[in-house]
């Protein structure tokens, strides 16, 4: 898949058509407001309160994230994105707000509305500012109940809110289904790779993404390859493939629960006692850290990154790899939800160098990565295109200074969006997924 | 009842009740609010090591994000430190803690202290311009900086006034370095000074939320 194939260039032109069908909430502002401060009113626990104590508007954060750094626009701020927040806790929550409340202004449905934008669109989730902040502030999990908090008020992008009706109305993305899967099932088995659709039981649940199915069906076979030469008793579900989870990107809680719901009953009703989850970021850090506590109840199943799975079996001995040849050395661009989000950095890289790579580090990687400035959504919201392709720049630089073959990334949402910038700036270096790099590289 | 008096006797008593009182309400109210065990299955075990390893190193000035933000970090160590020489190794201020405390330890040369004083000052000035000017720090900024700031600065001016008795009688200027530092005192509670108790459960359990995931806050 590269920048000028006919499957990218749709691809690009459906993003562009998602907020053409706003959709109605049917709200009155007052509901609005009322189910903001409930949602701000749950989440607020010890946790969130020590963070919301604990701020000294040091403005340090704001050095960490790539909006800020490219565009030097101090609303990108991340402690003032979660502003709102704040100063809701003082005034509602915290055990001094009977002294705050005279003094302080309730929050209005204005400032939610403003906000919306700093959330959303300037904002990947990517995690970056809480290893920054001085404190130990986790400012992302703030931006997180923003978001919760908006969505519940029905302020969720239009684009991301199409997304997610579609998730939720027919559960399928970007026009893709059971059919649409089903589809790309047949044209790979012509090429020779059988995909074990529907089994009635198994060990492994694999799944995949709607971006997959239309954009990188490579990608769903290169993960059938692997699987099949690891030996694993596998299947992919036409009912519950999906890994993309909207809930977790607009914060819709019962939209997050609903896509969870699905993965666990399939996993239960087949016997998988291990679920993976492809290339997707957000998808992991939702199924391995945020969908137990989402459902109430803990997983029957263990859940893996694919590259999770690659890693553990080279290790066991069940796969075995080759060294590459088309290329010689690589750059890993750590995706924020798998790598600072999630906590997967040595598997990936475990890989690449079991092929024989010279794996070469960006100045910032693990844990201070720069975000590829689209994650979380983002690539998807078109007012944000000009903040998202400046914050690409810096990633560029930095993976351009590496002088690698090409830059290997372990998400399709990081995928697509160095795509996007590099259609949008001529930039050349091949971005390729670490699943297609190991499939291509599997010893006989 | 002098100033002086007034100053030693019922508003520094005053002052520590509600220093005291302010800080457990602020601490223990926040510490009461509910929490939820996390269900999802940690990739490793989590606890006191990556809790005070995360409060160790958010202390420690080299990091990736260094060269961004190293003014902050240079001032931020120096200010803290300059202050606490002042505060603990001044010979009448430890004269002070010994009758509160019953026990003493020996001070730092007069001009050394003076010295970490006005660089306390200083940085603080700066940093107050700095926050009244910088996008950033302006736009984040709320009453309770400027006044935490001032108040900070107000100690430091009026010990080093009285220190070198300038500006009136030295009762009169050590009773007002006294009201400067209660005035603090009762500040303290209600602003973001709170951050020097609260940095600590925060930077732990950022080590160790983040450590249960395997990575290291
Ligand atoms: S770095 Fe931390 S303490 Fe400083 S402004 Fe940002 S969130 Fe607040
Ligand atoms: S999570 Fe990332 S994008 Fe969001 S404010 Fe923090 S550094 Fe910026």
């Amino acid at each position: 898949m590269n920048v000028s194939s006919p499957a990218f260039t749709e691809f690009r032109h459906s993003l562009a058509n998602l907020a053409g069908n706003p959709q109605e909430t049917g709200m009155s502002d007052d509901e609005r407001l009322a189910r903001a401060r409930s949602t701000f009113i749950a989440k607020l626990n010890r946790r969130t309160a020590v963070d919301m104590e604990t701020c000294i508007h040091c403005g340090m954060c704001a050095e960490a994230c790539h909006f800020y750094i490219a565009t030097e626009d101090e609303r990108y701020t991340p402690a003032y994105k979660i502003d709102p927040l704040r100063r809701f806790y003082r005034r509602e929550v915290s055990p001094l707000r009977l002294l705050y409340r005279p003094i302080t202004r309730k929050m209005d449905l204005d400032e939610l509305k403003e906000w919306s934008e700093l959330v959303y669109e300037a904002c990947t989730g990517c995690g970056r500012c809480d290893m920054m902040c001085p404190m130990g502030i986790n400012i992302s999990e703030g931006i997180n109940i923003m978001r919760e908090g908006l969505a519940a008020a029905g302020l969720v992008p239009d684009e991301l809110n199409a997304l997610q009706a579609e998730q939720r109305q027919s559960n399928s993305l970007f026009g893709v289904g059971a059919a649409e899967l089903k589809a790309v099932a047949a044209e790979l088995a012509q090429h020779g790779t059988m995909l074990p659709l529907d089994k009635e039981s198994a060990d492994i649940l694999v799944l995949t993404t709607a971006v997959e199915v239309r954009l990188f069906p490579e990608a769903i076979a290169a993960c059938a390859k692997v699987m099949e030469k690891s030996g694993a008793d596998w299947t992919i579900s036409t009912e519950a493939f999906e890994a993309s989870n909207l809930g977790l990107i607009t914060g819709d809680k019962t939209a997050l629960r609903a896509a969870f719901k699905r993965v666990s009953a399939k996993a239960k009703e087949i016997g998988a006692a291990t679920v993976i989850v492809p290339e997707s970021g957000h998808a992991y850090q939702a199924l391995r850290w945020e969908s137990a506590n989402a459902l109430g109840e803990e997983l029957a199943f263990e859940v893996l990154a694919i590259s999770e799975y690659i890693a553990r079996t080279i290790k066991a001995g069940s796969l075995k790899l080759k060294p590459a040849t088309e290329i010689k050395s690589v750059t890993y661009h750590d995706p924020c939800r798998l790598g600072r989000q999630g906590g997967v950095f040595d598997e990936p890289r475990e890989a690449l160098q079991a092929m024989g790579l010279d794996l070469r580090e960006t100045a910032s990687n693990r844990r201070e990565n720069l975000c590829c400035g689209g994650g979380c959504g983002e690539y998807a919201i078109s007012h944000g295109a000009p903040i998202r392709q400046k914050a690409f720049e810096l990633k560029k630089h930095e993976l351009d200074d590496t002088q690698a073959d090409a830059v290997v990334t372990g998400c399709n949402n990081c995928r697509i969006n160095l795509m996007i910038g590099a259609e949008e700036t001529g930039w050349d270096m091949p971005v390729v997924s670490l699943v297609e790099t190991v499939a291509s590289n599997l010893a006989e | 009842m002098t100033l002086l008096d007034f100053a030693r006797g019922p508003a520094l008593q005053w002052s520590l009740i509600i220093l005291v009182t302010g800080i457990i309400w602020r601490i223990v109210g926040a510490l009461l609010l509910s929490s939820r065990k996390d269900l999802s299955v940690a990739r490793r075990k989590s606890g006191l090591n990556d809790g005070l390893g995360a409060i160790a190193t958010r202390s420690l000035p080299a990091h990736t994000f260094e060269k961004r933000i190293r003014f902050q970090h240079v001032t931020g160590y120096a200010w803290h430190l300059a202050l606490f020489v002042t505060v603990l190794f001044f010979g009448p201020h430890i004269l002070f803690f010994e009758s509160l405390l019953g026990f003493s330890w020996p001070a730092l040369p007069n001009g050394i202290v003076l010295f970490s004083a006005a660089v306390a000052l200083a940085i603080l000035i700066a940093l107050l311009i700095r926050r009244a000017n910088h996008p950033v720090q302006k736009l984040i900024s709320n009453a309770d900086d400027y006044i935490s700031v001032i108040l900070c600065i107000l100690p430091l001016l009026t010990g080093i006034l009285a220190f070198a008795h300038i500006g009136g009688r030295y009762e009169t200027l050590l009773a007002i370095h006294l009201l400067s530092i209660e005035a603090l005192f009762i500040w303290f509670p209600f602003g973001k000074l709170m951050h020097s108790a609260m940095t600590f459960p925060a930077r732990f359990q950022a080590g160790t939320s983040f450590g249960r995931k395997g990575i290291k806050a």
